[in-house]
């Protein structure tokens, strides 16, 4: 029965109506939106640290990342070892193996770092193959190609299609060395890698340093890369002794902080948005419930008890919220779908930048994630609850006269 | 990221490959000694066929090499053993370092930056190579012990010499009189590594050892070492032989 | 300025409603103007940051060094460092020699980055040098002293006060090497400066390189930030055409860094743009619904005989005051959190242990906010246009009431 004298209540003055739910619906809507983009940004940040170089997972010796010893080697087959291929969060792995010595052209040489992988295995992981600035990416059936960063490339003087030598230090104490043809230049905008890091075939590089069958790591992609180390540390309970799987967490302290200290300004920023959003939902329907007081003065006059205008208001508030979230939400969904497919690129005026061993692409764009939808809605929620009852919650307990000599 | 090897200083080069000639007769001028030594280099020419042993925890090797030198600054070798590095050759002049590949008939400086890497897989670097180690230039000498048969000779750096020990202290012979063990101190004088000279030989009117080990004592179980098979002094080389041109051949 | 009292008494006479719509505005000026005065200090630091530990807010090279680094790219200082340093608004002349170079210790060696530098005139402006005590500084620029990143101390396996030898490429194309001590250690967070940074006195950094009383780089410090535009072409001015240098703004020195604030000042541009929309909806829609409650009272002043012109006039007053008022109350409000946030700070050490890097630059773990007056006044301005353009449908609604259907409504 209160129900529905509710809901025809708020059709008696469709105005009003109206304009609570508009403002419920923008405020909603555009907040979804900045959540989402908010987001965007946040994973942007931290694919670029993970998925350009080291992966979100890393398997290798136990001090293997600290110290980079050659002889820090584990079998191939770990790729393809029970605990990864059983796990349904890895969607991608790549054998690895590393090693340092100089690159050479002609008169100049550079200290640099190889790393052999496998082309197909390692696109499923990282995202230096969309960095190619100029030639190609390495194939999987490439035998002695090269893909190095522009300034290396810069540096050695050469071009896709020349002929580089590499020489070490091989790990049976040997002098290895052979060529190279470059197949492409990657320009991540990260002066490490692109001033230091060449990408070439495994056999090739296990050829060279004598380590047939081996590699050093095996690096990880997974789902969720904010749980990667959770899910590191229940690989290692499955992996064998003498492997142990780090989350980027673990493998990249300062850029865990970088992450942590930007998590700390779009906390400030989310809260700005949600204050700012609820002081107008809060706004809008208290006054909305305020401006009845002489209505309720006449039904308290006319003989309803106070608990039943009370519940009659706080039905109307969840009615009408819950119209406005609906709308609202669908509509910040739509907003957040351009802002994921189109975005807003920034490539014009800003060129990529890089921190604590990673890239930014200057643009913003949106992603969804469900939170950001869940807490608005409930939060929203609440508020206007809250806004709705407390001027009600007065009405009701006032002297029918007082209510309605209120203008 | 480098390779972990102890330093060497040219030590190696300047006294061993050499040899020390001095089977002159005794002096206790200890600078003067030295100073006799340097004046021996002048101009001293040499071809050698040695061995290299190198063991670590991670491999054994071996080679066979050819090597050419003139005084202290220009200085070819080339390895024929194994087979499969055949023809691998360093050339240092002066302080620059080369290397040529045959695999990719490529000749190769070592920049600055690597100089601190190892040579040919030894434990000696190739800025061991190129620091001519002027040792009375940068270390104060002082004998620190006599007996019949040996000299203990503490070398000290000068306060701002670029030498990276804290001490040298060396064990000489007196009949013949050659040096027969080489320790390194860190600044903390704790004893870092240790050269050993065996097998001492006349060699024309030289008397010298011809083995040398290495022996790195924070890897107790790992060495280097060098055995002349055929050394020959005083033949005629000129400096354009010490060419990248001639390394590069053959 | 009747009209003007008249609707400022019109305004109190519904205190709750006003009090509502007033407080809902000035809260959301004192937000917006509090967090763009803590960004715009924060991006201030790093600004700060960025050009005492790299190029300054000024930085002199020989053309081609930015791009090549190629380290015979250098250039005499003597003279140009003191006439520059005499220009009124420049705080610090810095010139600096970059060699890469092989540090070697008894155990180790490793690839390095040796900086010469002036030791007096890089201390208590280089933030590399903030944690360091002055006594651990290099202490003249032809000493032997050397400060040293501490995780390249480590991985050299000496300590303080110990030395080692560094080796690097004279002019002349052969080795030179130079014997140093362990003066001062530096613990950036960054993991590229503590590994491989070392820092030396120029006239030492000049021997080795073989080119004494020159420099790479010459870093220039402003009393202001805001004067370099002016006082850039000034500086290229003292430099004579015939020596190949150029003079250029930390924006173009350091384009990492500016591109990292360009970036993030995107996207809190966006995020303001949704504030202040939301803002808008939340102030529109309130005047909306306060106007249309008093239909009834429109009503009753039309049939009293005013014309619908006063009347218009009458609602755009009364908005144009909450307007004002609103915009004062939050701009104070703003202020006083602004200047705490100016004062004390957002202390991120509560969420984050040590000191964090952004865009290649450390800055402390305390955010602290800077004035900004006239992008606060601009919002404050924003929200008064607001209110008056929000009342502008219910004023031309209310002049076109009839009286009867005015007084009909609700």
């Amino acid at each position: 029965m209160l129900a529905r004298l509710a809901f025809r209540n708020l059709w008696r003055n469709t105005r009003r109506t109206l304009l609570t739910l508009s403002a419920m619906v923008v405020s909603a809507a555009l907040l979804i939106l900045a959540l989402g983009v908010f987001s965007g940004m946040f994973e942007d940040m931290l694919a670029s640290a993970t998925e350009q170089y080291s992966g979100h997972i890393v398997l290798a010796q136990s001090d293997y990342h600290q110290r980079r010893d050659l002889y820090a080697h584990l079998p191939l087959q770990l790729v393809d070892a029970e605990a990864l291929r059983a796990t349904p969060e890895v969607t991608g792995r790549s054998g690895r193996l590393r090693g340092f010595g100089l690159l050479s052209s002609g008169e100049t040489s550079q200290p640099v770092e190889l790393l052999g992988i496998r082309a197909d295995q390692e696109r499923r992981v990282t995202r230096l193959h969309r960095f190619v600035s100029s030639g190609t990416f390495l194939d999987a059936a490439d035998e002695d190609g090269i893909v190095l960063g522009r300034g290396l490339a810069t540096r050695l003087g050469v071009a896709p299609g020349d002929e580089l030598v590499f020489v070490t230090q091989a790990a049976d104490g040997s002098i290895g060395n052979d060529l190279l043809t470059v197949r492409g230049i990657f320009a991540t905008g990260d002066s490490r890698q692109d001033n230091g890091l060449a990408l070439v075939p495994l056999p090739w590089l296990q050829r060279l340093l004598a380590l047939d069958g081996r590699i050093h790591e095996v690096a990880v992609r997974v789902a969720e890369p904010l749980r990667a180390d959770l899910l590191a540390t229940r690989l290692n309970s499955q992996l064998p002794d003498d492997v142990t799987a780090l989350g980027w967490g673990a493998l990249l302290p300062e850029m865990r902080e970088v992450i942590a200290s930007y998590d700390v300004s779009r906390m400030i920023f989310v809260a700005i948005l949600y204050v700012a959003t609820g002081l107008g939902i809060l706004n809008t329907f208290f006054m909305s419930v305020m401006e009845r007081h002489r209505e309720f003065g006449i039904l308290l006059a006319q003989g309803m008890r106070p608990w039943a205008i009370r519940r009659m208001v706080l039905l109307e508030t969840l009615l009408l919220g819950s119209l406005a979230l609906v709308i609202g939400v669908t509509l910040g969904g739509l907003l957040t779908l351009y802002m994921q497919r189109v975005g807003i690129d920034l490539s014009s005026q800003i060129t990529p930048i890089t921190y604590a061993g990673g890239t930014i692409l200057p643009r913003l764009r949106a992603v969804f994630v469900l939170d950001n939808f869940l807490v608005p809605a409930v939060t929203l929620l609440l508020v206007s609850l809250l806004a709705g009852f407390l001027p009600a919650n007065r009405a009701a307990g006032l002297d029918p006269v007082t209510a309605l000599r209120e203008e | 990221m480098m390779t972990f090897v102890p330093r060497l200083s040219l030590l190696l080069f300047g006294l061993v490959l050499l040899g020390l000639p001095l089977a002159v007769g005794a002096t206790t001028d200890l600078k003067q000694l030295i100073r006799d030594i340097e004046q021996q280099y002048m101009g001293v020419s040499s071809q050698a066929l040695m061995q290299m042993e190198v063991s670590t925890s991670n491999w054994q090797r071996s080679l066979e090499m050819e090597s050419w030198s003139l005084g202290r600054d220009l200085f070819l070798v080339r390895i024929i053993e194994p087979a499969k590095e055949r023809g691998v050759a360093t050339l240092k002049r002066n302080r620059e370092v080369w290397n040529y590949l045959p695999k990719v008939d490529r000749t190769i400086k070592v920049p600055p930056s690597m100089m601190g890497g190892s040579w040919m897989g030894s434990h000696i670097t190739n800025d061991d190579l190129v620091k001519a180690n002027h040792i009375e230039e940068d270390y104060d000498l002082a004998l620190l012990e006599e007996s019949d048969r040996h000299s203990l000779i503490e070398c000290l750096p000068k306060p701002d010499a670029p030498v990276v020990w804290g001490k040298i202290v060396y064990l000489v012979g007196k009949q013949p009189r050659v040096p027969r063990k080489i320790d390194y101190f860190d600044e903390q004088m704790v004893l870092v590594r240790t050269m050993t000279f065996e097998d001492v030989r006349q060699i024309g009117d030289r008397i010298v050892p011809l083995k040398l080990s290495v022996l790195p004592h924070d890897k107790p179980d790992e060495k280097t070492v060098m055995h002349y098979r055929e050394l020959v002094y005083d033949i005629p080389l000129e400096e354009s032989f010490f060419s990248l041109r001639s390394l590069t051949q053959r | 300025m009747y009209a003007l009292s008249y609707a400022w008494r019109n305004l109190w006479r519904n205190r709750r409603r006003t009090l509502i719509t007033l407080s809902a505005i000035a809260l959301s000026i004192m937000l917006v103007q509090a967090a763009h005065n803590l960004s715009f200090g924060v991006y201030n630091s790093m600004i700060d940051s960025g050009v005492r530990s790299g190029s300054g807010h000024i930085a002199i090279y020989r053309a081609g060094y930015l791009d090549s680094r190629d380290e015979n790219l250098d250039f005499a200082v003597a003279d140009l460092a003191t006439e520059i340093a005499a220009l009124p608004g420049v705080s610090r002349v810095m010139p600096r020699l970059y060699l890469p170079a092989l540090a070697q210790s008894s155990r180790e060696s490793r690839g390095v980055l040796l900086i010469g530098v002036d030791p007096q005139r890089e201390l208590g402006i280089n933030p590399f040098l903030a944690q360091l005590p002055d006594e651990e500084m290099v202490r003249a620029a032809d000493s032997r002293d050397a400060v040293i990143g501490a995780r390249l101390l480590d991985e050299l396996r000496i300590a303080p006060g110990q030395k080692f030898v560094v080796t690097a490429q004279h002019r002349d194309g052969s080795l030179h090497s130079e014997l140093l001590r362990v003066h001062g250690v530096i613990r950036t967070g960054m993991k590229d400066i503590d590994g491989s940074l070392i820092m030396i006195g120029r006239q030492r950094a000049g021997l080795l390189a073989g080119s004494p009383d020159r420099a790479h780089e010459l870093a220039i410090v402003l009393e202001s930030a805001a004067d370099s535009q002016r006082l850039l072409p000034v500086i290229a001015g003292l430099i004579a055409p015939e020596d190949e240098i150029e003079a250029v703004s930390w924006e173009q020195a350091m384009p990492n860094l500016a591109n990292a604030i360009k970036l993030d000042y995107a996207s809190q541009k966006l995020i303001f743009v949704l504030i202040l929309l939301i803002v808008t909806i939340g102030v529109v829609n309130t005047l909306l619904m306060s106007v249309m409650e008093r239909m009834r009272e429109f009503g009753t002043i039309l049939a009293l005989g005013c014309p619908p012109a006063r009347l218009r006039r009458l609602i755009f007053l009364e908005a144009f005051t909450l307007g004002l008022f609103a915009a004062v109350c939050g701009t104070i409000l703003g202020s006083l959190l602004s200047w705490y946030l100016v004062e004390v700070g957002l202390d991120l050490k509560l969420f984050l242990d040590e000191t964090i890097e952004f865009g290649g630059v450390i800055f402390e773990p305390v955010l602290r906010a800077q004035w900004d007056p006239w992008w606060m006044l601009r919002i404050a301005l924003y929200v008064v246009g607001l209110t008056v353009f929000a009342a502008l449908y219910p004023a031309i609604k209310a002049g076109r009431v009839t009286p009867v259907e005015g007084m009909r409504a609700h």
